[in-house]
């Protein structure tokens, strides 16, 4: 009994050993060129975070939204925590005949371009875009779609709007939780640097010798730390990195939020999460990150001051853009060169606005960007496309 | 009179292999009913089964004249029917109280907590009953010998005070204290008005304490013997289903042996167990080591084997130091440990790897290479020539009977020809059959110039088998006999007490 | 079940023992039946399958070493970042493959040396030893990203692995490895004295066995494994970070279960758990992958085949007590 069914197994592995190896020899199996709008796209989507409000909310902005109201099917990956899992969630999505790779993960993002143009599947990158060298290589991939988002001069700005915010309210004590900048997330270091250099302009001082976006530079050679101390008169009293989610890390956020020398709390996001809990009355936090149910109510008992939030249908122009590229109509600069287009924040410093952009933003109906709002990027021009994607404020969408 | 415990028609297979075939057996109260049969004959199958630990696949139990289906050991214990194993039946980790109150924690509850001290003291009280006063209820079970162990079981069992009491092979893992609690405890119940089975291989024992003797063989019951119709050699016979041929012990009372000294430990000492011991084993010879429990002889067992290094002293084969069990094994020295089933096999191991793990060296080819060919060859060699009973060599030695689990354990060191055998209680939980086909192997191996060290508690066996006893008192040797027929068992208990 | 039968026909222990195998052959029967449903590249599917099946199979096979023994190396996901790490810079400094491959397999088996001979020196069960490592190996990969000076990643130029990251070397790889395995393990004494040594440490130990110098062979098995993985992981995805090899650990348990291996070791033990298992559980992730289930419920769903496997797998031990 065990011989034969050890047999039956080697025989059962042979096989699937043969029709590997045959396959791997064997041609591409994505990009048909059929024409696609017939039948449904599946679209895979990479994403290196799957619990925080603000995946979940873009989430539901394709999942409930757009896959009802296009003829698609989004397949999302696990939550993908290096370039090895990024390569298996790819390979994963074209096996299952995904035409297009939507991406919201970074650990490796050239590896996951050279390999969505090797097998013939679009790829784009749906918060953020890439930097300059790595633009300048794939923007005329033929199955690079391109980058849409908020780009690293936007998020250091968002750092910077926010810092001045508080200091020119007269603020000059400043606790500072930074999130994933030791781990070198170059969003959240590019927001601390902006909000550094706020304080260096109005504190009339220097971080560390540094100004502006040099500050850039020291935060990676402090090894992603920001540094407690003075610029001008102004005070970082307090500092707070990483995600541990450990008694420690508890620990030095209420010692950060309780410290009597700190007025103001900034966080380059997750701040509801790092500080909301710990911050007593009176004190103020300031927030960059994105619009949820929690963080209306935070605004409206007073916890929460500032928010720079991303809307969860910045996401819709990507997708169009994909889509476009899918069914033929790949949206190309007149070089023939990808997008790349940078797309900033909705910022509410009133309860009202919180509760106004986060409406539209919940919304699986009416939501920012609509059906027949996405419809006229499909095919469109480039400069259309752009014009379209940098009026993201609320009041132009909502005109 | 009616009986108390009744079973039957109870049949029971485990794979291909028939433990019990339409069973029937009774109990009346007052009375101590002796079950007896050679290993794997289904005595110990028949009461576990009564006793809660398993299920019969048919057959019908009674308990007191109404059907009686435990559902497991401590229900059974909880309406009366309570069983002692012939296994370890503690949990080490734990303490003695907790053992003996195992799964009855909640009745210990004060608020949220144990009240440990209550459960403490009234260990202490279950212990103290059955004489068992100089265990600790606090201790720590792992920090106790066998013998401890198995009274903490008695201990647990009759904090119920049951009206059925299974005593499965218990005895041959006391001292002679242990006996006489368990002996004290039985008469208690029986003149009570209560039942107790017991299951022994000691004929002498059984037929000394029991009102009514049934005998079983390859799971049938063969006879029921009365107590006026005791008589050794007709149970032996039922027993085996046939008259014991040849001899049981030697024959010869020869006690000479060759000059030759094949193993020579000097000045042994370790604590209280060992006190400036020495012993000299010669070629072909057979030195039986005798004494209480505690006399220290089942440590100088593992001293010679180099499992435990004394504190001074030292121990040769050959001329060459036996420091570890490593160096024991290249002199060709082997060892039988006296938990056989903890020390000498692994049971969820085939017979194939429990006698080959010793013989490695000498199956290999090229010193690291098993060639399966050769290795059952090796290992059938062993199987056919001790009469192991098994389906075939890849049989997991857990499924054996103890008989033949012992069998397995000795295979390992014949296999690889050791020449010098240290054997502790090795007919220990044998039946008659295996004790004779051991004694004949022992003494085989003896004509074959082979040295055997055997450390035994059975007077009987020691006086029967060898050409000195050295009787072993709190550590070092009281007194050497040399193998006589005049020799008895109480010129050996004289120097053990 | 079938309890009973004669003349070499089913039994139910036989049943259980091929439990693992019977497991892959229906799980690959539903993958190809939804494949084909759902539209799926079946042959790009089996060499995805294979791909990342793979770096789990081959370290898997060696930690069977350890498992056998009954002991559990929780470092093993960081013992290979470390391995990855190093191996990757050692790749930069000198730009030789073979002189990569020599130093991850180096590293994994020194790490997996320090945990056994901890152990044996502190006489302390090897668990501990490796919780203690991955303490200081997780330190580690933070110091050596941060010695390192490129962000929060090593990388090995794409273009230097490309040419060995193709399933034929990856399988050659397997093959070699899981030959030499089943040799050490099936065909010589190591093996026997592995799993009779998991199976009952103190009789081992009366049978002239060295629990200490078997252990620390066993875990060198086990990094041998685990360097041959990190090498395949780096030709897979050059981008390394603190992250890579995370949830190689749990894989390498899971699949080891799902393969048939018993938790506790001994003489049950089979290099071939490894493969089964991996395959069982890459081919699972498929499945749940192809009808689009969220990745909370393919854990779920996992966590749930995983009590169910050790359950059963208990049962039928359970049903082998006490026939005397």
């Amino acid at each position: 009994m065990m011989k034969t069914l050890k047999k039956l197994f080697l025989l059962q592995l042979s096989v699937l050993m043969a029709v590997c190896l045959t396959a791997c020899s064997g041609g591409k199996s994505g990009g048909s060129t059929e024409d696609p709008s017939a039948k449904t796209v599946k679209i895979g989507v990479l994403v290196s975070d799957t619990t925080s409000a603000e995946a979940l909310a873009f989430r539901t902005y394709y999942k409930d939204y757009i896959q009802s109201v296009y003829n698609v099917e989004f397949m999302y990956s696990d939550e993908l925590k290096d370039a090895a899992a990024e390569q298996s969630a790819i390979d994963n999505f074209i096996a299952n005949n995904c035409q297009a790779i939507i991406s919201f993960a970074s650990a490796d993002r050239p590896a996951q371009i050279e390999k969505c143009e090797a097998e013939g599947v679009y790829y784009a990158v749906a918060t953020g875009t890439l930097p300059a060298d790595q633009y300048e290589k794939y923007k005329s991939y033929e199955h690079y779609v391109g980058a849409i988002g908020p780009d690293l001069p936007t998020e250091y700005q968002a750092g910077y709007d926010m810092a001045k915010h508080y200091l020119d309210a007269g603020y000059t004590k400043f606790g500072l939780f930074t999130g994933a900048s030791v781990y070198f997330t170059e969003m959240h270091i590019y927001r601390a640097a902006g909000m550094l250099a706020a304080m260096c302009d109005a504190g009339g001082g220097s971080y560390a010798g540094k100004t502006g976006m040099d500050i850039v530079g020291q935060i990676m050679a402090d090894g992603g730390n920001v540094n407690p101390g003075k610029i001008g008169n102004i005070e970082i009293n307090g500092v707070v990195a990483g995600y541990d989610f450990d008694d420690a890390w508890f620990g030095k956020l209420a010692a950060v939020a309780n410290d009597p020398n700190v007025e103001v709390l900034m966080a380059v996001g997750s701040g509801q999460t790092a500080f909301a809990g710990f911050k007593p009355e009176g004190k103020k936090l300031g927030d960059i990150d994105c619009y949820t149910k929690e963080s209306v109510e935070l605004m409206e008992s007073g916890t929460l001051d500032y928010l720079a939030g991303k809307f969860s249908a910045s996401i819709g122009p990507a997708f169009a853009a994909t889509l476009s590229a899918v069914y033929g109509k790949p949206i190309r600069d007149k070089d023939g060169n990808a997008l790349a287009l940078a797309q900033g924040y909705w910022v509410a410093t009133s309860a009202e606005d919180a509760k106004k952009y986060y409406e539209v933003d919940s919304s699986t109906t009416n939501p920012a960007y609509t059906k027949d709002m996405l419809d006229t990027l499909i095919g469109a021009s480039y400069d259309d496309f752009a014009k379209f994607v940098s009026a993201y404020s609320f009041e132009e969408i909502k005109k | 009179m009616n009986s108390i415990v009744e079973i039957r028609q109870m049949s029971k297979c485990f794979g291909p292999t028939v433990a019990l075939d339409s069973v029937d057996i009774s109990a009346r109260p007052g009375e101590i009913l002796g079950l007896i049969g050679e290993n794997g004959s289904g005595k110990s199958t028949a009461t576990s089964i009564y006793a809660g630990m398993q299920l019969c696949d048919s057959g019908e139990m009674f308990f007191k004249g109404k059907p009686w289906k435990p559902s497991s050991m401590n229900d059974a214990l909880l309406h009366g029917v309570g069983m002692i194993v012939q296994e370890n039946g503690t949990v080490p980790g734990i303490s003695v109280a907790e053992n003996i109150f195992l799964g009855e924690t909640k009745s210990f509850m004060k608020g949220p907590f144990v009240d440990r001290r209550r459960m403490c003291s009234e260990a202490q009280d279950a212990l103290d009953r059955i004489g068992a006063d100089h265990i600790r209820a606090e201790a720590v079970t792992a920090s106790l010998d066998f013998q401890d162990r198995k009274l903490i079981e008695i201990a647990r069992v009759m904090a119920k005070d049951p009206d059925v009491l299974v005593v499965d092979e218990t005895t041959t893992a006391l001292s002679q204290k242990g006996r006489e609690i368990i002996y004290r405890i039985m008469e208690q119940m029986k003149q009570t008005g209560k039942t107790v089975i017991f299951i022994s291989h000691d004929l002498d024992e059984i037929m000394e304490k029991c009102d009514r003797l049934t005998v079983l063989r390859d799971g049938k019951i063969i006879r029921t013997f009365e107590a006026e119709e005791f008589e050794e050699n007709a149970v032996k016979a039922a027993m085996i289903g046939r008259e014991l041929q040849g001899s049981y012990y030697r024959d010869d009372y020869d006690g000479s042996v060759p000059d030759e000294v094949v193993l020579r430990a000097e000045h042994l000492n370790l604590g209280n167990e060992l006190v400036d011991l020495s012993l000299e084993l010669h070629r072909g010879e057979i030195v039986g080591i005798g004494g209480l429990s505690h006399c220290g002889m089942h440590t100088l067992g593992k001293v010679l084997f180099g499992n435990i290094t004394p504190a001074s002293g030292s121990v040769e084969a050959e001329g060459k130091p036996v420091r570890n069990e490593a160096e024991a094994m290249k002199l060709n020295i082997g060892y039988v440990a006296k938990d056989r089933d903890t020390e000498s096999l692994c049971l969820e191991a085939s017979i194939r790897d429990n006698i080959a793990i010793a013989g490695l060296d000498r199956i290999a080819v090229n010193k690291h290479f098993i060639l399966p060919a050769n290795e059952k060859k090796y290992v059938q060699k062993q199987v056919d020539s001790l009469s192991i009973k098994c389906r075939d060599a890849e049989q997991y030695v857990s499924t054996l009977s103890g008989g033949n689990k012992q069998k397995v354990a000795f295979g390992k060191w014949i296999g690889r020809d050791s020449q010098i055998l240290i054997l502790d209680c090795p007919t220990r939980g044998v039946d008659i059959g295996v004790k004779q086909s051991m004694y004949q192997l022992m003494n085989q191996m003896k004509r074959e110039g082979k040295s055997i060290v055997l450390i035994s508690e059975e007077m009987a066996e020691l006086i029967g088998m060898s050409d000195r006893i050295l009787v072993m008192k709190d550590g070092s040797v009281k007194k050497e006999l040399h193998r006589s027929s005049t020799l008895c068992e109480a010129d050996v208990i004289e120097y053990m007490i | 079940m079938v309890k009973l039968k004669k003349n070499g026909r089913i039994t139910s222990s036989a049943l259980f023992s091929a439990a693992p195998i019977l497991g892959l052959i229906l799980l690959a029967a539903v993958f190809l039946l939804i494949a084909q449903i759902k539209d799926v590249n079946i042959s790009y599917s089996l060499k995805n399958i294979l791909n990342q099946s793979i770096i789990t199979m081959v370290v898997a096979t060696g930690a069977i070493y350890i498992y056998t023994l009954g002991a559990f190396d929780i470092s093993l996901g960081a013992s290979m970042c470390v391995s990855v790490l190093v191996g990757a810079m050692a790749y930069n400094r000198t730009g030789s493959l073979i002189v990569m491959l020599a130093v991850c397999v180096g590293c994994a088996v020194c790490i997996s040396l320090i945990s056994s001979v901890l152990a044996s020196v502190f006489n302390l069960p090897v668990f501990v030893t490796t919780i203690a490592m991955l303490s200081l190996l997780n330190a580690l990969v933070l110091v050596l990203i941060k010695v390192n000076g490129t962000g929060d990643v090593i990388q090995v130029p794409a273009d230097a692995v490309r040419d060995i990251n193709t399933p034929w070397f990856k399988l050659l790889v397997l093959i070699l490895f899981t030959a030499l395995c089943v040799l050490t393990f099936n065909y010589m004494k190591l093996g026997r004295q592995e799993k009779f040594l998991g199976g009952n440490p103190l009789c081992a130990e009366l049978t002239g066995l060295s629990a200490k110098k078997l252990s620390i062979i066993g875990f060198a098995m086990a990094g041998l494994g685990v360097g041959l993985g990190a090498f395949l992981t780096i030709t897979y995805a050059p981008t390394l970070s603190r992250n890579t090899a995370a949830s190689v650990g749990m894989d390498v348990i899971i699949a080891i279960v799902f393969g048939g291996m018993p938790i506790s070791g001994g003489a049950r033990s089979k290099i071939w758990s490894a493969i089964i298992g991996s395959l069982s559980m890459t081919l699972l992730s498929q499945i749940m992958l192809m009808l689009n289930m969220n990745s909370g419920v393919s854990q779920m769903v996992k966590a749930v085949i995983f009590i169910a496997v050790v359950y059963v797998s208990m049962l039928s031990s359970k049903k082998n007590i006490l026939p005397r």
